[in-house]
């Protein structure tokens, strides 16, 4: 290999190093939300988004109590609650029953001190029931994070 | 080469790379993988996340029940099990750009769903992908024969003047570009193997042809190209006839590759409804409707006309009578597959294909029409009092295209059934 081709190999490896680097923790992932659609209001005016069947989104890494409104609106099977299983980083945090459909369920639950160095952790929810013919899992509002 | 030609490629890549970011840059932009795209790309989450190919995990995790009605994936009715409509060639061509997402998710704690963010770019960008390669195969198709300027006019027509360019960008994740990458490539190695039949020709044809009907199993049709090259009259036929024959060897072995190829769709098939061969549309109530053929409509209309949307094209229907050379032998290869393609789609229960940008059913194809464009455009060339008409024309079409295809993109014209009244109405409106 001609010296030439050995700098672009090592500008190449260096620019794959340094997006890795950054890719890592990036500043903007707490901005990132997946199985989540866009921001609705109800007609008292609070903000929601409906999940489908999960759903995942980031809190700073430093929060140490969560609380996520969560309403069911559509009752589980034979009217049965739905259970909403909240995971931080993969790890189960808590699980909460919606009983009362209507109901906003805002119940606040402890996060374990982060370990990692990253500045964001992923909060995953699992929801135990989704509503065809829209795939609506429960609305969601907006998080308090301590 | 003409430095038009040798960046064409680079700049398209620019272009694509601009309009991507503007449509799918943003934290909260629409998911590219929508529509026929999920059912084309849902086979790689399900089998390197959920492990599990018969798409029975993937649904319980994200739907706890069926697959959305949008997507096409339908239990059928004998066994219960997920039939997927859509074949898996473009999930294989994808595989690699998924690979690199699953690990940067897994890098980034981004979580590892198969639709996050970076799925969602992994899979669009795959499409970006190969239709770059597409067109750089084009592009050394073209030179072969033709000079700088015709191969650059025709890239830029077949870039800008037809719905390719949306396809790459807009609709990436559907099958659409992998198919015209796939043509693309197939049209080459047909030249090559009818050179030589080298082994290595011999099982990159089975190969590429056994992808392209993974890719959608109609394009099956794209076969013909193979005995058809070089037939320019009807006296080449026993020759060609001949010369295949004495190449059985050759072609057996093109046709144990592309058998390889295809046995993972076919034993898919075989295990969810217990037959090797399936026509997955009856579980969405599709079919041929042979007698209401919509022939004129596919061509000619405005709720998809092929001619209609992208008139740049008729340049390839004269590339017909006025093509020699290489263009020639693909002429005939070009105009049958056109007319069983043309026959497919018209005869098909939803001949629109549902919501596109132009007829999607014929964007697989385009690199037959390539050469037949550059062919109008040398004959052009040499007819010199023809230039100015032309350079109008193609100028207009070419902007008119463009036009029209953000017009889509930000929902002015609508998605599909747009009649007269409403393309006049919202011509050249951006609002």
């Amino acid at each position: 290999m001609r010296r030439g081709h050995w700098i672009k190999a090592a500008a190449a490896a260096l620019v794959a190093v340094a997006v890795l680097a950054y890719l890592y923790d990036p500043p903007w992932i707490e901005g990132v939300t997946s199985g989540l659609r866009p921001w609705e209001q109800d007609p008292p005016g609070t903000l929601f988004r409906w999940t489908i069947g999960r759903a995942s989104f980031f809190v700073p890494s430093n929060v140490a109590t969560l609380t996520v409104p969560l309403r069911a609106v559509f009752p589980g099977p034979n009217g049965t609650p739905v259970r909403v299983e909240l995971r931080d980083d993969g790890r189960l945090v808590g699980t909460i029953e919606l009983t009362d459909p209507g109901a906003w369920v805002r119940q606040t639950l402890p996060l374990k001190p982060h370990a990692g160095r990253r500045r964001f952790r992923r909060i995953d929810l699992r929801i135990s029931r989704v509503v065809p013919p829209f795939d609506l899992g429960v609305m969601t509002g907006e998080v308090v994070e301590r | 080469m003409a430095r038009g030609v040798r960046h064409f490629v680079a700049a398209a890549a620019l272009v694509a790379a601009v309009a991507y970011a503007a449509l799918y840059g943003r934290l909260y932009s629409p998911p590219t993988i929508h529509s026929d795209g999920y059912s084309y790309y849902v086979y790689l989450p399900s089998a390197f996340i959920y492990r599990d190919l018969t798409m029975e995990k993937l649904a319980d995790d994200w739907y706890r029940g069926p697959y959305p009605e949008y997507t096409g994936l339908r239990r059928w009715p004998s066994t219960g099990r997920w039939l997927n409509l859509h074949p898996m060639g473009t999930a294989i061509l994808m595989a690699p750009f998924f690979v690199v997402a699953d690990l940067l998710t897994v890098w980034s704690n981004l979580p590892r769903d198969g639709f996050s963010l970076y799925y969602q770019h992994g899979a669009a960008l795959g499409g970006m992908v190969f239709f770059l390669l597409g067109l750089a195969m084009v592009r050394r198709m073209l030179r072969e024969q033709f000079s700088d300027g015709v191969v650059l006019a025709t890239l830029v027509c077949l870039t800008w003047g037809t719905n390719l360019f949306h396809y790459a960008v807009f609709d990436g994740t559907f099958s659409h570009i992998y198919a015209f990458f796939a043509v693309c490539l197939f049209i080459w190695l047909v030249e090559r193997w009818w050179e030589r039949p080298a082994l290595w020709c011999s099982i990159a044809v089975g190969v590429v042809a056994g992808i392209n009907v993974l890719i959608r199993h109609t394009n099956a049709i794209y076969l013909l190209v193979l005995p058809l090259y070089g037939i320019v009259r009807w006296h080449d036929l026993g020759p060609r006839l001949a010369a295949l024959r004495n190449r059985w060897r050759s072609l057996a072995t093109a046709a144990v590759a592309g058998v390889v190829v295809v046995a993972p769709q076919l034993a898919l098939y075989k295990r969810t409804t217990g037959a090797w061969l399936v026509n997955a549309y009856v579980t969405h109530g599709m079919g041929f409707s042979l007698t209401s053929p919509h022939f004129v409509d596919t061509l000619f209309s405005t709720q998809k006309g092929l001619f209609f949307w992208s008139p740049i094209l008729l340049l390839g229907v004269a590339g017909v009578f006025v093509a020699t050379g290489r263009a020639r032998a693909l002429a005939a290869p070009a105009v049958i597959v056109f007319a069983i393609q043309t026959a497919l789609i018209a005869t098909w229960s939803q001949w629109q294909f549902g919501a596109s940008f132009g007829h999607r059913g014929f964007t697989d194809g385009f690199a037959l029409a390539a050469p037949l464009m550059a062919a109008s455009f040398d004959w052009v060339a040499r007819h010199r009092k023809a230039i100015p008409a032309v350079a109008i024309g193609v100028t207009a079409a070419v902007l008119l295209s463009v036009a029209q295809m953000i017009q889509y993109w930000i929902g002015v014209l609508p998605m599909v059934d747009t009649t007269w009244a409403q393309y006049t109405d919202l011509f050249l409106r951006f609002r």
